[in-house]
């Protein structure tokens, strides 16, 4: 139950900082002439999706322990894996991989993602395991 | 696994103070793998320069003002262009010890389609070239057309597609393999293909401070020195004979880059050093500490029947298990912090930034693997040293 807890906890704060990130260090490339490329769309897509991740978490924070907490930490695993793939798989980014999109955005996003998957993934199988063995 | 179960068993049982050595360790294991990775990718970077400049010596205008500007945008991806008359290539030609000579022209697109900042183009002679070529066959073996380019590894293109460059459609014919410099972020294309960007660039009114006839100029030339023949020398005898050119020496601009590398180097180095000294006393203090602490428990296990080289073996186990651990989340760690900002640490540094090979990659991983694993069972052994050598019986009647 602390653990789950724990997790849930860690899952916010890693969302939240994908949420703030995003709009600051984390940003697309800013253009000089004012026009938008398509990493800025990708920077959008993915802040929809940090905002849906931290729904979740908080949602997770809340029920823990609970079957309900369970289901919502399986449904936090498809939103992380969408937020990895949407900067430059899903949604393609500047062709200058030493641009700010593809140098920094990217791993940055990608790392954040990955971590909120695996955190997911251990609250739901280690919530299954708890489930079998009661 | 049932030799390593008391070892678990005893980890496992103090759960606070077997997190905090792994978390030790992986700090170690981080610095030194983290720190041989930045070190190797720099020498690397520097190794990839070397073989893809190919040439002894680099003409360029005197508007092209130091060294530098070519250095920068050979290193850092820097855009730029400067021109002179395409007659200098010629009187290169006829010194004494070119072997040599091979024109190339360059060109900035102000913004292609793609991208908001300037990508750097190259044209080369398809006849002369020496540098581009080699380098272009590792992953094309067909002949570049008109309007038909190759990108750098960093440029997202992939062969088959086409980029816009003043209004050009431009075919991409191969993607490079990766160098690790400012060269991996620029198009290359035939002389006639550049001649043609020109032509459009000023057609679309950009000023591109062509002084003469705009057919007929080019930007460097790439030289390749006789054997028998001094760079230097060579180099002199250009700038002393023509004018309004400067000829540079690719390997003083290898001895600035290499300088560079050598003091970020020496700084990593230390730091590392640093880092492996102060753990290592951490670590002796830690585990010697924690042998006393268990004296009695050691003592227990004696008294039960346990040899003393048995109980050695289950305190070296225990630190087996701890560096591993530790060492193995230090290189996890190091790594995604590493590996995938390769590009903003090249820009940050102003380097040539080349990450070793997988293989390579792996051999550092293991190295850093074993040396934590042996330093982690030094620190631990000194400890079981000197408890084998207590009395159990003086130990018990102690009451510890």
């Amino acid at each position: 139950m602390k653990r789950e807890r724990l997790l849930s906890a860690l899952r916010l704060a890693l969302s939240l900082l994908l949420v703030i990130g995003i709009k600051t260090f984390l940003h697309a490339c800013v253009h000089e002439d004012g026009s938008f490329g398509t990493c800025h769309w990708a920077g959008e897509a993915v802040f929809g999706v940090g905002i849906v991740l931290a729904a979740l978490s908080a949602l997770s924070l809340l029920l823990s322990g609970d079957r309900a907490g369970l289901g919502v930490a399986a449904a936090t695993m498809p939103a992380a894996l969408l937020g990895f793939l949407l900067p430059g798989g899903l949604i393609p980014l500047c062709m200058m991989e030493t641009m700010h999109c593809n140098a920094v955005m990217k791993p940055g996003v990608r790392l954040i993602c990955a971590a909120v998957f695996i955190l997911s993934g251990i609250s739901f199988f280690t919530g299954v395991r708890r489930g079998k063995k009661a | 696994m049932k030799r390593l179960s008391l070892p678990l068993r005893n980890l496992a049982a103090r759960p606070g103070r077997t997190a905090a050595l792994i978390v030790l360790t992986a700090l170690l294991a981080a610095a030194v793998f983290g720190g041989s990775l930045i070190v190797r990718s720099l020498e690397g970077g520097l190794d990839s320069l070397e073989s893809r400049l190919g040439a002894d010596v680099i003409v360029v205008p005197v508007s092209a003002a130091s060294k530098s500007d070519l250095q920068n945008m050979l290193l850092q991806g820097t855009v730029g262009y400067f021109y002179m008359d395409s007659g200098v290539l010629d009187k290169v030609r006829g010194m004494a010890g070119v072997e040599t000579a091979s024109p190339q022209l360059f060109l900035a697109s102000l913004r292609a389609d793609c991208c908001s900042i300037p990508v750097q183009m190259i044209g080369f002679d398809r006849e002369t070239d020496f540098t581009v070529t080699p380098w272009m066959r590792e992953r094309y073996s067909g002949d570049l057309q008109d309007l038909q380019v190759i990108v750098g590894s960093r440029v997202n293109a992939a062969p088959g597609t086409s980029i816009k460059i003043y209004g050009e459609n431009c075919k991409v014919a191969a993607r490079l393999s990766e160098t690790g410099t400012g060269l991996d972020t620029a198009v290359y294309g035939s002389m006639e293909t550049l001649r043609s960007l020109l032509d459009a660039a000023r057609g679309l009114g950009h000023d591109l401070k062509i002084s003469g006839d705009p057919d007929k100029v080019i930007s460097a030339v790439y030289i390749k020195v006789r054997d028998g023949y001094d760079a230097e020398s060579v180099a002199n005898d250009i700038n002393l004979h023509v004018r309004k050119v400067k000829a540079i020496r690719t390997r003083s601009m290898m001895s600035d880059v290499s300088g560079s590398l050598s003091s970020i180097a020496g700084i990593v180095s230390v730091l590392a050093a640093a880092v492996w000294v102060m753990g290592f006393v951490v670590l002796f203090v830690a585990f010697s500490a924690m042998t006393r602490e268990r004296k009695g428990e050691f003592a227990v296990l004696r008294v039960i029947g346990m040899t003393r080289r048995a109980l050695a073996g289950m305190a070296l186990k225990e630190a087996v298990l701890i560096g591993a651990a530790g060492a193995l989340l230090g290189i996890g760690l190091s790594a995604i912090v590493v590996l995938p900002f390769t590009a903003l640490i090249e820009s940050r540094l102003g380097l040539p930034f080349l990450v070793p090979e997988p293989g390579r990659l792996l051999l550092i991983g293991a190295l850093t693997l074993a040396g934590l694993v042996a330093a982690v069972c030094l620190a631990s052994a000194v400890g079981a040293v000197r408890l084998s050598r207590a009395d159990t019986a003086d130990i018990l009647r102690e009451g510890n």
